[in-house]
């Protein structure tokens, strides 16, 4: 290390220990197996957040919120403020592809078992973010005040007012009232800016904490490595410079796509106006708004809809507790029959997506 | 036999009263039908008691509804009307009920119009007979017992006017119909008869969609209208016309129809002086730049109908640009040209160039801004300004009639300096379209090459990694 270098990491090293970190650092490896490529998934993801992140507080430099200025401050960044449009696009981009690397890696985990002792708090936090992911990206879609925006989001509320006693105190909590309006947006972007983050940051700091003291999980049948080998490769710096390697990749795939498909603003929202053709929601809201279409109105004397909802709040429910009842991956046994129904999840989620776009 | 046996004509007659004095002459008298056909009781007995007993009928005078029922007793059933050998239609009376008149009734109980109510009820005759009240020279004086009754309309309908008859005194219709002429159109004519439907009402022969329809069955008809000799094809003309195509077509009701220029009670041909106040209960800011304009004078002075003039009159088409200047198809060059009046030929040259100039850069925004678009470039202030170039070109069009230069050239002036910088604004968005290609390929190349070196850095470090584990494991010591 050269003269400057060294005296900077002493100087830093001196005062918080940097030595024990570097030390640990080194002594982290991580597993390589057949599946190993599913370990970037955790870092892209933490990447499109970090993207979103300093892009979100771009936007909030010019963004204005209210019924009257949401539109025109969004329209004033994508064709006046320089590289707005790039800012804009790569956040709405970012966030898409946020949602798409959390599910890849909320799944691999799945898949892996990488949830078994002692990795439990590691999969509720991580399925925590997602949920708050999801928030985000309902929170976030309507801030641009477009009527695409405004219309879904009075359909989306109104999934939540159906919930009995507590639906409509729910609905008129995010709305801000009975209706979708100026109080919802300022909700939204509150929730957006402020709520959301700040419960994140804290399951974030809680999930990487967790990775890095217990580190990668081995699959199912693969010998846990501590150690140099040819089955394992160091954290630092492999591991994280095929991670900077990655994001390079994704970085340049969020520019080609800004670029090539800028995100579009569309009408201003006009909440007298007769909601136009093809009101859905974002893509990962898309099979749930499809199944709750197929719902017949009654089902016996209970609401259909209602039966629909309270079905994936107990599938969540199930998804989230997988730790703790799925006690044969709990004692290193193979649980296929969780497999089957992991690979028909996911291919329901796939063709219920397809269906919701196409119809 | 019938009319021996009506012994209610013989006693009434013999007392001279005027139910049946009037009655001797009665179509229905002529026809055979008895008092008894609408009174009830026995026709055959000489005996008052018995004649008029409710045993055999009698019923007497009848009241209200009952009128129409009694009439339509015979002139609803097509039997009974074959046996008396008539060949009228039996529809009245449904028409009746089905009219504005069937509908609206007295004290709730009641129709507020029976048959007796235009065509009397003892001394009913053909309405083809001079003396008949539905006479085509009678009709407006029956309408007008009620429609002319400001008390009586005031109580049905408070908004309906009831100067009608005053109106149509003073049309052309009005003024032949006093002078005998039974083929001019009167009431009915427009209204229809037993089946009048309010003028709101779609269905109505004078709500606005229809009635181009109702005056041209007059005066599309040639051979109807051949003793008149006025030309006959208005109807045809208005259809082709921007207005009969917004009315027939589009179904806008703010669109005129006959009624609109010529009136409807008062209807008549607008004179030459009123054109431009009857265009202008519409075209209100034309009329008014007209009325100030130099035109205005040299119009009057030569007596020529001023709107009419470069419109045209039934067959009014979309005014374009093309009407201005001095091309063949302008009308200006109808009067104007470079030898005899070459102020004006100028002026409608230049006025022609400069609405041409709007119209090419209002064309080059739109089709810049339609570039920008399509390239996914965020234009919306652009675009919504379009619409003020729009407008300007409008207000041009208004302009013209004030035939004032400069004030011409302001307007369109105004319009193309919004159209170049909507232009401008596309321009450079299409210029930025093609800048963020060209950095997107920059940027891209810089990535490619910081991941190509990382890459290879990569393979060094894990080569070199390598060589130490492979150093190691092959060293005495391990």
């Amino acid at each position: 290390m050269s003269g400057i270098w060294q005296k900077t990491y002493q100087w830093i090293d001196e005062r918080v220990q940097l030595g024990n970190l570097v030390e640990f650092m080194g002594k982290k490896y991580v597993p390589l197996h057949r599946g190993s490529i599913w370990y970037y998934f955790g870092g892209v993801s933490l990447f499109l957040f970090i993207i979103q992140v300093v892009t979100g507080i771009l936007l909030l430099l010019y963004y204005k919120g209210g019924e009257e200025l949401a539109f025109e401050s969004i329209q004033f960044v994508m064709s006046r403020v320089a590289f707005g449009w790039l800012i804009r696009s790569i956040h709405s981009w970012a966030a898409n592809l946020f949602i798409l690397a959390a599910f890849i890696h909320m799944f691999s985990v799945f898949f892996e078992k990488a949830y078994r002792p002692p990795r439990e708090i590691t999969w509720v936090t991580g399925m925590m973010m997602f949920f708050l992911a999801l928030g985000f990206g309902f929170s976030g879609y309507l801030l641009p005040w477009n009527e695409l925006a405004f219309f879904a989001t009075k359909v989306g509320t109104d999934i939540a007012g159906v919930i009995p006693l507590i639906g409509k105190p729910i609905m008129v909590f995010l709305r801000g009232g009975e209706e979708v309006t100026g109080a919802t947006l300022t909700r939204f972007f509150g929730f957006h800016v402020a709520v959301l983050p700040g419960i994140f940051t804290v399951f974030l700091a809680v999930h990487l904490l967790l990775v890095q003291r217990q580190g990668m999980s081995v699959p199912l049948g693969h010998e846990e490595v501590h150690g140099p080998s040819e089955k394992a490769m160091p954290f630092f710096p492999n591991f994280l410079l095929r991670d900077l390697l990655l994001w390079l990749l994704v970085l340049n795939l969020l520019a080609i796509l800004a670029v090539f498909f800028p995100w579009e603003l569309g009408k201003k929202a006009d909440a007298f106006a007769p909601a136009p053709a093809g009101i859905r929601p974002e893509w990962y809201f898309l099979f749930m708004f499809q199944t709750l279409k197929y719902f017949p109105g009654k089902i016996w004397f209970l609401d259909g809809e209602l039966l629909g909802i309270g079905l994936f709040g107990v599938v969540a429910l199930l998804w989230v507790m997988v730790p703790f009842w799925d006690r044969k991956s709990a004692l290193g046994k193979r649980n296929r029959l969780l497999n089957y129904i992991g690979i028909a999840g996911v291919f329901y989620i796939i063709v219920f997506t397809i269906l919701g776009w196409l119809l | 036999m019938l009319r021996a046996a009506d012994q209610c004509f013989v006693c009434h007659s013999a007392l001279g009263d005027e139910a049946s004095r009037l009655f001797s002459r009665d179509i229905h008298h002529l026809k055979g039908v008895p008092c008894a056909g609408c009174h009830g009781g026995d026709a055959s007995s000489a005996d008052m008691d018995r004649a008029m007993s409710t045993n055999a009928g009698f019923r007497g005078v009848p009241k209200g509804d009952d009128i129409s029922a009694r009439c339509a007793a015979c002139h609803a059933d097509s039997a009974a009307m074959a046996r008396l050998g008539s060949g009228l239609p039996t529809n009245q009376f449904a028409l009746l009920q089905s009219s504005v008149h069937g509908k609206s009734s007295t004290k709730g109980s009641e129709r507020i119009v029976q048959c007796t109510t235009c065509h009397g009820a003892h001394g009913i005759v053909a309405p083809r007979e001079r003396t008949s009240p539905v006479n085509p020279l009678n009709v407006v004086k029956t309408c007008t017992k009620c429609h002319g009754d400001p008390a009586y309309v005031r109580a049905y309908n408070p908004s309906l006017p009831v100067d009608q008859l005053g109106k149509y005194r003073t049309s052309v219709h009005g003024k032949r119909n006093a002078a005998g002429d039974v083929n001019v159109a009167e009431c009915a004519s427009c209204h229809g008869s037993h089946g009048i439907l309010a003028s709101t009402d779609v269905k109505s022969s004078v709500y606005p969609t229809n009635i181009p329809a109702t005056c041209g069955r007059c005066h599309s008809d040639a051979a109807y209208m051949k003793e008149y000799r006025i030309p006959t094809d208005q109807y045809a003309k208005y259809s082709r016309s921007v207005h009969g195509i917004a009315l027939l077509q589009r179904n806008d009701l703010g669109a005129p129809a006959c009624n609109n220029c010529h009136g409807n009670h008062g209807a008549t041909p607008p004179g030459v002086e009123s054109i431009s106040k009857v265009c202008g209960t519409c075209h209100a800011l034309n009329a008014d730049l007209f009325a100030v304009s130099p035109h205005k004078k040299v119009f009057d002075e030569r007596r020529l109908p001023e709107c009419e003039t470069c419109h045209g009159n039934h067959e009014i088409v979309a005014a374009t640009e093309k009407l201005l200047g001095v091309s063949p198809e302008a009308v200006c060059s109808r009067c104007h040209n470079a030898q005899e009046s070459p102020a004006a030929y100028g002026v409608a040259m230049h006025m022609r160039r400069l609405t041409d100039s709007l119209d090419a850069a209002e064309a080059r925004a739109k089709e810049l801004v339609e570039d920008a678009e399509q390239k996914g470039m965020e234009i919306g202030e652009a675009k919504y300004k379009l619409r003020d170039v729009r407008q300007s070109r409008l207000q041009a069009r208004t302009m013209v009639h004030s035939l004032n230069e400069d004030q011409f050239g302001r307007t369109v002036g105004k319009g193309i300096a919004t159209a170049t910088w909507v232009a401008g604004e596309a321009q450079q968005a299409i210029d930025e379209f093609f800048f963020r290609r060209r950095g997107l390929g920059i940027a891209t190349l810089i990535m490619t090459l910081l991941a190509s070196s990382l890459y290879l850095f990569i393979r060094r470090l894990e080569r070199a990694q390598q060589r130490g584990r492979t150093a190691s494991s092959n060293s005495p010591i391990s």
